[in-house]
């Protein structure tokens, strides 16, 4: 049933359906149209590039050395921790916020004891989870700027958060979680890969 | 309805207005035409080998990386680096040229062009005739009937001696295809794109048509 | 009141708290609802709102493109590669951008014919003449700067050329040439600031003028194709008898002639986008060489009518008065044209041979200014030079006495 405009002879439903299907299709051009301008902004081809995985040689790190690198613009840590530096982690679980990493950024193969493929070495971004300053490596037991009951670790200078020797952030600093773990694999014992992740099982 | 015909006709003629490309060989050189197809993966499979081969020792692509030309000519991030760069290169890395800086000048005279855009600013056509335009005067010394004079050396020789003149016309013309592929890598996925949005233009053209001849009832002339 | 006339009335009240603050109803009415424009347009009265689609076009894309372009001698190059290949979309941004500078002297140009052909310029419309004649000088500007920023050689060598024009302005031309160029030659200086004015500074003052040209035409009215004055028949409410309001009535015909424009517009974009070397010229894929000029330079297509006269003339200054004079008795037509008789439609021979002649000259003018300048094209640019000149030298002597048909009362 038609609506008809008595003055005028003007079928008003036809009207309003036209309206309203140009209008839909128009719309949906205008979406499609958004596409690209929005799309655009994705990281490029050169920002992907740049940010391609890093490999890092670890022949040179001695035992209770750091090395930094950039990876997507970010520092990465490598740490060649001690056995004692090990050792010491678990003793410390009562007084961090999340010892077992169940609030953290970590992959799920770093979701353990010492957050690490291979515990000696401990892969990390150098990137305080509070505001995002570069927190100091302290590995030195009782170093004097952080505390003489201090086991060694990281220490934020912006705000005073700190974190253990595996990157998992202590109670009562204002870092609400562990430092962040960077997808990474071991090429081969000496040479880790940061931006990708550990090849399937069965390759290796 | 008849005032459509006379849009039509009149954009036609807008559009068939003597536009022609302009010749960029230059006066007086016939250029052979490349028939190159860019949708046929195995030639631009073969024009990278080609190019790797034959071209990148004094030459770059600076404008492209491997990872981007593995993606649209069907080869694994692997292959391109083992086709292309025999292994020395990480897949997005641009397309450099083996050639270490500064030697060209001691050598050829010359510092041989980035090819990322030689075929948008010549064309296939120069590209395939230029490279099978070498000849060879009594005394043995080679010139280009194309570029007069040029300091690059007859590349494919090797090919114009050993190789059936199909391979040979097929070598230069699987070259032109790649670089034509170089020159706009955006260039399939815009042509597979178009008809799409002029098939949905069509589409909102019919519906805007419809709607203004029924508003349009209401005027009387 | 029933249950479904509450949101109604709720957007009524919405409406009119805003209307109290700020004049959207009557703003809307005077500009839209209730402007009365003649109901018998042509297609010729698509290129109006076609050219405001086009600058949208090219404000959107060119607010798009400065985020990945970067204005310096050194990276200006390579940023439009960049944009060409590593942003995502960014090919299409660009092409949708190239093309629509192209698009827009088309539509620009036929809109001007339009305005010719029916003597929209006369009385009272001198003012949106004039008006569209500073947007057409502004959108040259725009053009001709935007044309440098890819930093190819056409670009490079382009901008040499008509800067160098400069130069040939008695006394104080060189200074002035080096002025504009902040350096000895086009260089990084030139880029910066033609960067600044091609993204800023110009696109202001094209959107002010692009008002004013709209707000003079409401405040007159559209002429039409007849060239007869609507206002003079109005019915007992005060309108145009012949008038209709552009909302409904031209805003889906000018939705529909949108649409048309869109199909060519995106068959050039995806299939066509160096027009065969005339929307994107060859020798531009090739970065700015100061030390090499291509074979043959011709400016983008648009400006190849002025260039030709340019060419044509024997010596330098006079050349540059000649181009400029092309362009500049243009804002004069409204008192050359001394017919009262507005359309082509009841003019006399005399003007439509005239009008005929100068398009004639124009396009061809257009043709040679893209060809190498040999004796005998320019012999051939001479003589359509003389006719293009010829069109406002002899107008205000016919148009005085010429043999005009009656004029309807109204429209048709």
């Amino acid at each position: 049933m038609s609506v008809t405009d008595k003055n005028t002879g003007v079928d008003l439903k036809r009207r309003k359906i036209l309206t309203g299907a140009t209008g839909v299709v128009g719309a949906a051009g205008a979406t499609f149209l958004a596409v690209p301008f929005v799309s655009s902004w994705q990281p490029s081809e050169k920002a992907k590039a740049a940010g391609a995985p890093v490999d890092i040689d670890l022949q040179a790190l001695q035992p209770g050395q750091m090395l930094t690198v950039s990876w997507r613009g970010k520092p990465v840590w490598v740490v060649r921790r001690t056995p004692e530096m090990l050792a010491n982690l678990a003793s410390l679980d009562g007084k961090l916020r999340d010892p077992a990493s169940q609030e953290s950024i970590q992959p799920g193969y770093c979701q353990n004891a010492t957050r690490a493929v291979n515990p000696e070495y401990l892969v990390v971004v150098g990137i305080c989870t509070h505001l995002g300053c570069a927190p100091l490596y302290r590995p030195a037991i009782g170093s004097p700027d952080v505390g003489a009951d201090w086991q060694g670790g990281f220490f934020c200078p912006c705000h005073g958060s700190r974190f253990d020797l595996a990157g998992r952030v202590f109670q009562s600093v204002p870092a609400p979680t562990n430092l962040e773990i960077p997808p990474h694999r071991f090429i081969n014992d000496h040479l880790v890969r940061i931006g990708e992740d550990p090849q399937q099982e069965g390759v290796a | 309805m008849k005032k459509i015909i006379w849009i039509l006709s009149f954009s036609a003629t807008l559009l068939a207005m003597p536009f022609t490309t302009q010749a960029a060989g230059g006066p007086g050189i016939e250029l052979e035409p490349a028939h190159n197809n860019l949708r046929d993966a195995d030639s631009l499979q073969r024009g990278a080998v080609l190019f790797s081969n034959y071209c990148m020792a004094c030459h770059s692509a600076k404008y492209i990386r491997y990872n981007r030309i593995a993606r649209d000519i069907g080869w694994s991030d692997e292959q391109v680096i083992q086709q292309m760069a025999y292994g020395l290169n990480k897949v997005v890395d641009e397309v450099q040229t083996r050639m270490l800086p500064g030697v060209a000048m001691d050598v050829l005279g010359t510092e041989p062009p980035d090819l990322s855009l030689m075929a948008r600013l010549k064309g296939t056509d120069y590209i395939y005739t230029f490279l099978r335009a070498y000849h060879q005067d009594e005394n043995g010394n080679w010139d280009n009937t194309v570029l007069k004079g040029t300091s690059m050396p007859n590349v494919l020789e090797g090919i114009q001696r050993h190789a059936s003149a199909e391979d040979y016309a097929q070598a230069a013309r699987d070259i032109a295809n790649f670089l034509e592929y170089v020159g706009e890598p955006a260039k399939m996925d815009r042509m597979d794109l178009g008809w799409k949005v002029i098939a949905f233009l069509l589409v909102l053209l019919l519906l805007t048509y419809v709607l203004k001849k029924e508003y349009w009832r209401d005027i009387k002339h | 009141m029933s249950y479904q006339d509450q949101p109604q009335t709720k957007r009524a009240s919405l409406l009119s708290w805003l209307d109290r603050r700020y004049p959207i109803v009557s703003t809307w009415n005077e500009h839209v609802g209730e402007y009365y424009a003649p109901k018998n347009f042509n297609f010729w009265y698509f290129f109006g709102s076609l050219a405001l689609l086009v600058l949208v076009n090219q404000f959107i894309t060119g607010i798009w493109l400065t985020m990945s372009y970067k204005p310096s001698a050194a990276e200006a190059f390579n940023s439009i590669e960049y944009i060409m290949r590593d942003v995502e979309w960014g090919w299409l941004i660009r092409y949708m951008h190239s093309t629509g500078a192209s698009a827009f002297f088309i539509v620009i140009y036929l809109h001007m014919m339009r305005g010719l052909l029916y003597g929209s310029y006369k009385e009272p419309r001198e003012l949106v003449w004039i008006l569209g004649m500073f947007l057409f000088l502004v959108l040259m500007a725009e053009a001709f700067m935007g044309y440098l920023l890819p930093w190819g050689q056409m670009s490079y060598w382009g901008a040499q050329v008509i800067i160098s024009l400069f130069g040939a302005i008695p006394v104080i031309g060189p200074d002035l040439a080096l002025w504009v160029r902040g350096d000895f030659v086009i260089s990084d200086a030139t880029l910066n600031r033609f960067f600044a004015l091609h993204v800023i500074a110009l696109p202001l003052v094209l959107i002010i003028l692009v008002f004013m040209h709209i707000v003079a035409l409401h405040k007159v009215g559209s002429n039409n194709p007849d060239g007869v004055e609507i206002k003079k028949y109005k019915n007992e409410a005060g309108l145009p008898i012949d008038g209709i309001p552009f909302h409904p009535y031209y805003s889906v015909k000018d939705s529909f002639g949108a649409v048309f424009f869109m199909i060519p517009f995106a068959l050039i974009v995806f299939y066509w986008p160096e027009g065969g070397g005339f929307f994107l010229e060859p020798p531009n894929f090739e970065p700015a060489n100061p030390l090499k000029t291509p074979e043959h330079i011709a400016p983008v297509w648009y400006f190849t009518p002025y260039y030709a006269i340019l060419r044509a003339v024997p010596d330098k200054f006079l050349g540059v008065v000649a181009m400029g004079a092309a362009i500049a008795v243009l804002f004069a037509m409204p008192w050359l044209d001394r017919c009262k008789v507005k359309s082509i439609r009841y003019r006399g021979t005399s003007f439509k041979l005239l009008l005929t002649m100068f398009v004639v000259s124009f396009v061809v003018l257009g043709y040679l200014g893209t060809q190498p300048a040999t004796p005998e094209l320019t012999k051939l640019a001479q003589i359509f030079t003389v006719l293009y000149f010829a069109f406002f030298l002899v107008l205000p002597f016919t148009s005085v006495h010429e043999q005009t048909k009656p004029v309807p009362e109204r429209v048709h």
